[in-house]
């Protein structure tokens, strides 16, 4: 019987994932933002500065661009994809038709969550294999320990997202407070302009944004360089993940 | 036509008994407000098995919100609801298994189909309808792999009463569900409703037309600023009031105040 109902909710979230991922694919904004523009900004750097040090230090600006164009991968459908399909899905009172049915919220951001990751690894599948195959990068560190730290930094991101998804009470809210999320980190976590072009101070206040920290991780494990406070990072993480886990349980609202 | 509905077995459930009658739905003081506006006032109402319950009133009476605080969607101020015997706020997912639901004016997801959107419907229930064979009862059968933006006023509202039977309800809540169509459409579904009380199915249906009432409902529930007018069959409202139909009714119980 437990095994049945197992099976009933797996059938129910793959089913639930399959119709989302259609509709996700039928709309192309996430794959402009989440697969175009990283693989786009991926080809500027390279061809423009691709082979030169990034500033001071002894790598170039694709390997250092390399981690963090994974990272706005992950961002994109962590800030923007998730908290604006459920704020959407509020404010056309599709959750309330969700809600008078047995589904679990968990089912449903289950399913949404799936579609996201599904965008993230096209796009960090992308990304890899441009980088790899057209501006021959090769990766210096462990890329099992690259695609360990992606999913951790993943994780932590998704979770945030999933958070913000539940305090944006309407689409209006949603764009508002995905902005002010998604832009600061993209722009200032060396997501998309290398963090060593920063002036030393505002390179302090980057580093408290959390995807400043991941994208650190990221990027050293990439360039096999030893990482500094790896473990401070790595409790970060999976800090942000338990704490805002347990609070979008408080802020899901179904209208 | 609509045997399909009824997969039988559903007396087995525990219904409560009062005065030899099986109650589907009970709701008593029931108050909800939204900033200081009482929305819901004191409302108490109770429907049978098996009969089509109606919530007349005009717009902004609080219809939607009763319906939306007796399932739970909203909290109650005060006062209580019982639907097929259990609290909808402790048993969700309980209830919903068991209960269908059309709320008005619904929308669904950007691009998604007509096949697509029951498929995700059917896939939450344990022992759903099979929705091939709603669509096929409802005409709708063609525009399965069609996108629901494209569908017509009518065709959506069909749409919906179909969503609100996959779970194979006992009872069925209907918000307004014939607002906005024309003629034509209304009196089709109107004739899907009767064939589904033909089978047993208890409906609650919410509308501000009279003949709709006059056409569907057992009996009716008239509410002005979420407070009770006057409950009884059709019949009886209209023979409490100085007329013959129920819309002159309707408006004479409506201007009670004015009146006294």
């Amino acid at each position: 019987m437990a095994y049945e109902r197992g099976g009933e909710s797996m059938k129910r979230f793959w089913t639930l994932y399959k119709v989302e991922q259609k509709l996700g694919l039928r709309c192309p904004d996430m794959l402009i933002f989440g697969v175009g523009m990283p693989v786009g900004v991926l080809v500027l750097i390279a061809v423009v500065a691709g082979n030169k040090t990034a500033g001071g230090s002894s790598y170039t600006f694709l390997q250092s661009a390399f981690a963090s164009l994974m990272a706005v991968g992950i961002c994109a459908s962590a800030f923007m994809g998730i908290p604006l399909t459920v704020a959407d899905y509020r404010d056309k009172k599709i959750l309330k038709h969700f809600f008078v049915t047995p589904c679990t919220p968990m089912t449903l951001m289950s399913a949404i969550v799936a579609c996201s990751v599904a965008t993230a690894v096209l796009s960090g599948i992308a990304v890899s294999v441009v980088a790899a195959f057209v501006f021959q990068y090769r990766m210096k560190g462990s890329p099992f320990l690259f695609i360990c730290s992606y999913l951790l930094v993943m994780t932590a991101m998704y979770s945030i997202g999933v958070f913000l998804a539940g305090l944006c009470k309407s689409v209006k809210m949603a764009n508002v407070i995905t902005t002010a999320v998604y832009f600061p980190m993209l722009f200032l976590s060396g997501a998309t302009i290398p963090f060593e072009l920063f002036p030393k101070g505002m390179q302090t206040v980057a580093s408290v944004l959390p995807l400043t920290q991941g994208i650190k991780l990221m990027k050293q494990i990439s360039m096999g360089d030893p990482v500094e406070n790896a473990a401070g990072i790595i409790i970060l993480m999976i800090a942000i993940t338990v704490i805002c886990s347990l609070l979008s349980k408080f802020t899901f609202r179904w209208e | 036509m609509l045997d399909s509905y009824l997969t039988g077995g559903y007396t087995m459930f525990p219904v409560r008994r009062n005065e030899s009658m099986k109650l589907c739905m009970e709701v008593n003081q029931l108050t909800k407000s939204f900033r200081g506006r009482t929305v819901v006032d004191h409302l108490s109402f109770r429907v049978k098995e098996q009969e089509v319950f109606g919530l007349l009133g005009p717009n902004g009476a609080g219809k939607s919100t009763t319906i939306e605080t007796v399932l739970g969607l909203k909290k109650a101020d005060s006062g209580t609801a019982e639907v097929l015997g259990c609290d909808p706020v402790k048993k969700r997912r309980e209830i919903f298994e068991r209960i269908g639901v059309q709320l008005q004016s619904s929308h669904y997801q950007n691009y998604i189909r007509v096949g697509e959107i029951c498929e995700e419907m059917s896939v939450l229930y344990s022992h759903p309808a099979d929705y091939h064979k709603l669509l096929r009862q409802f005409k709708l059968e063609q525009f399965e792999k069609q996108p629901v933006d494209k569908l017509s006023g009518g065709e959506r509202q069909k749409l919906s009463v179909v969503l609100a039977l996959i779970p194979n309800p006992e009872l069925v809540f209907l918000d307004e569900l014939t607002t906005g169509l024309d003629t034509e459409a209304r009196r089709e579904v109107w004739q899907t409703l009767k064939a589904l009380k033909e089978k047993g199915t208890t409906i609650f249906l919410t509308t501000h037309y009279m003949e709709e009432a006059e056409s569907l409902c057992d009996r009716i529930l008239l509410i002005k600023d979420g407070k009770k007018v006057t409950q009884g069959t059709v019949k009886e409202v209209v023979d409490d009031s100085p007329f013959d139909n129920l819309e002159d009714a309707y408006l004479w119980h409506m201007r009670g105040e004015e009146r006294a």
